[in-house]
């Protein structure tokens, strides 16, 4: 049940409110239509009633005769279901021509005076409604009952005609009712899937802020998810700085106590040399995560070029002091869902590295990749060879044990490459340099809309 | 190698200047950016090495003063701040290189020595002339791969010359840029510690030009 959307849940209800109301109204509208069709059929056979009760009398002999005809001919016509009877406790003394030889059934007696209906099977088999009434007449021995019946049949084929217009209209009603609450859930649920969809948005960076033009139910959620976001971006800029000042304030005694270790005699100088790479790793390990952590939710769409450029400029302007010239051929329109900071670490190490084993060029380019920003930095320099290229990506073995080994910084580039699921890939170059491939998921282009 | 140090951490500053001078360099120091702006334009160092937090003003500004007053020296930048929005600020003002705190005092001789080289046109760590080696990155002179044994003095002397071989380099030139700034020599010392070194290393090696100064020449090739 849980995995059930908002839409099926307010469907499944609406279609079993309509699957169980709608047979319901139609059964008790039609027992209401047959109750008041038979009370005026009933009506109907009283006022006959009535008109039989007048016309009786007794007569010199004291016996009983019609004083008149009841004038409806359907009284005359033989089996027409329109019957009369009077009768007393011996049995029928008159009977419509109609009933020919045939007697109505007389109905348990009700209250003397009271006119009943009864439903009864007549002559023929054919469904009778009786009206009945007990009269004492003047001049007679005792009570006579009268009799008037009608044909059920006429009730039943208005009953029907009643139902099949009831069904047809009940069920164009319940098709109605079947597809409009569709509608009404896709438009009543339309902001939610904005909401959805903006935060998608968020997610991958194309949106800094959920849309808040929104009915007014939705309107303060998506108010209060915006400063919720706010806030986190505040969290994280407050943590960034916190983390800054604490490695600008390690950093520096650290730094002191490196330089002094060289004096130090051998033995002691060993165990705290690997003392004081504990606490450099530490520091840099943990900076390097307080700084990156939680910015790839957060992290705007980065247009590549723009977001590199400073580093770029710079790392050209040392390469020209140095000899070597930095190629730049970025795709202008690139974008990628990564920090702009972590951006320029990544790329600003592979290039400081391959400046500093360039002989004449490093160059610096993107490749058009479906769901991947592919960035790819050359040098051509002397290269690796493929066991040392392992070796460099082996977290266990640091090439830069061996100092200088320009410290590679390629610890770095490969923490923040996969915090964001990218790839680094060391190959050869085609000038035999260096080539180093880094791949990152580009969230926004792999599911866009 | 002369070298200035700019760096306003007292302790830092005393270990680092000892450690270079431990390698064979040369330092001043200062913990001042004014100052460091003094001896810049006055002093001929072989590079800079400047700290970013200054006490008065940001390392970066005076890096970018200095280049825009066309003091071509390299600068190797120390920071503790090793994200790359400050560094790219930095190699935009100018820096030839960059040095995260903590960091190695053999890592910025490597780099040091590395952007002298260079500033010289060298790329290739080891310097040669004839069957004399003389290896940057780790400070040794070996001659046909045997190694020769200088004093830090000496080496510095040569090191010198052989970085700006095939120029002739003059006595104050030279004074000035293997000499600490208290102890500058007179013509006198020098003359006895090259005809030291070219004792060790072969007469033919250093040529004086009378009047002008010295330089080192290739023997091997019968120059």
């Amino acid at each position: 049940m849980r995995r059930w959307s908002v839409a099926a849940r307010l469907l499944a209800a609406s279609w079993l409110l309509v699957i169980l109301m709608l047979p319901a109204a139609g059964a008790l509208l039609s027992w209401a239509f047959n109750a008041s069709v038979t009370a005026a059929f009933d009506e109907r056979l009283k006022a006959v009633l009535n008109v039989l009760t007048v016309a009786v009398r007794t007569d010199i002999d004291g016996r009983l005769d019609l004083a008149r005809s009841i004038g409806d001919p359907r009284f005359e016509q033989v089996f027409s279901g329109w019957y009369w009877q009077v009768s007393d406790a011996d049995g029928p003394i008159l009977v419509s021509r109609s009933l020919w030889d045939e007697r109505l059934p007389v109905p348990s007696s009700a209250d003397s005076g009271a006119t009943t209906a009864t439903s009864v099977s007549g002559p023929r088999g054919h469904g009778l409604r009786i009206v009945r009434r007990d009269v004492q007449l003047p001049g007679y021995r005792e009570p006579i009952t009268l009799m008037v019946a009608g044909p059920v049949g006429e009730l039943d084929g208005e009953l029907a005609g009643f139902r099949r217009l009831l069904i047809v209209s009940l069920s164009g009603l319940g098709a109605l009712l079947l597809v409009l609450p569709a509608l009404q859930i896709r438009w009543g649920l339309a902001p939610l899937r904005q909401i959805g969809r903006h935060l998608k948005e968020v997610e991958v960076g194309r949106r800094k802020h959920l849309d808040d033009d929104l009915p007014r139910e939705l309107g303060a959620l998506a108010r209060a998810m915006n400063a919720v976001l706010d806030r986190d971006r505040q969290l994280i800029e407050r943590g960034r700085g916190a983390a800054g000042n604490l490695a600008h304030a390690i950093k520096t005694p650290l730094t002191v106590v490196k330089t002094l270790l060289a004096q130090v005699p051998a033995p002691q100088r060993e165990r705290l040399a690997s003392e004081v790479e504990r606490i450099d790793e530490a520091v840099r390990h943990h900076l390097a995560r307080a700084s990156a952590a939680g910015t790839a939710a957060f992290a705007g769409q980065v247009h590549v070029a723009e977001a590199l450029r400073p580093v770029t400029d710079g790392l050209a302007r040392m390469g020209a002091r140095r000899g070597v010239g930095l190629r730049v051929d970025i795709d202008p329109g690139l974008r990628v869902s990564v920090d702009p900071q972590d951006l320029q670490e990544v790329v600003g190490n592979l290039l400081e590295n391959a400046m500093r084993w360039a002989d004449t060029e490093v160059i610096l380019r993107t490749l058009p990749s479906g769901s991947q920003v592919v960035i790819l930095v050359e040098d051509d320099g002397p290269g690796m060879s493929e066991p040392d290229r392992r070796a460099a990506l082996d977290r266990g073995k640091r090439l830069d044990t061996e100092r200088s080994q320009s410290g590679l910084g390629l610890d770095i580039v490969q923490d923040l490459v996969s915090l964001y699921d990218g790839r680094l890939e060391l190959g050869a170059a085609a000038s035999g340099g260096l080539s180093v491939r880094v791949a990152l998921p580009n969230r926004a282009s792999a599911d866009s809309g | 190698m002369k070298l200035l140090l700019v760096e306003d951490d007292m302790a830092l500053a005393r270990a680092l200047v000892e450690a270079l001078e431990q390698a064979g360099v040369l330092a001043d120091h200062t913990g001042s950016g004014a100052e460091a702006d003094f001896l810049v334009s006055t002093e001929p160092y072989d590079a800079v090495v400047l700290d970013l937090g200054l006490p008065d003003g940001d390392g970066v500004g005076w890096l970018a003063r200095w280049r825009e007053q066309g003091i071509n020296l390299p600068v190797l930048v120390l920071t503790a701040r090793g994200r790359w929005s400050d560094k790219a600020a930095g190699f935009s003002a100018g820096a030839d290189d960059y040095l995260t705190k903590p960091f190695e005092t053999g890592e910025l001789l490597f780099r040091l020595r590395a952007l002298v080289r260079r500033a010289h046109g060298h790329a290739h760590p080891v310097l040669k002339v004839g069957d004399l080696a003389l290896d940057t990155h780790t400070g040794t002179v070996t001659r046909a791969g045997r190694p020769i044994t200088l004093t830090a003095q000496e080496y510095r002397l040569f090191a010198y010359l052989l970085h700006a071989m095939p120029r002739i380099v003059s006595r104050t030139e030279l004074s000035e840029h293997v000499y600490a700034r208290d102890q500058q020599p007179d013509s006198n010392v020098i003359d006895v510690q090259i005809s030291r070194l070219r004792r060790k290393l072969g007469a033919e090696v250093i040529e004086t030009l009378r009047g002008q100064g010295y330089r080192v020449v290739s023997t091997g090739d019968g120059a």
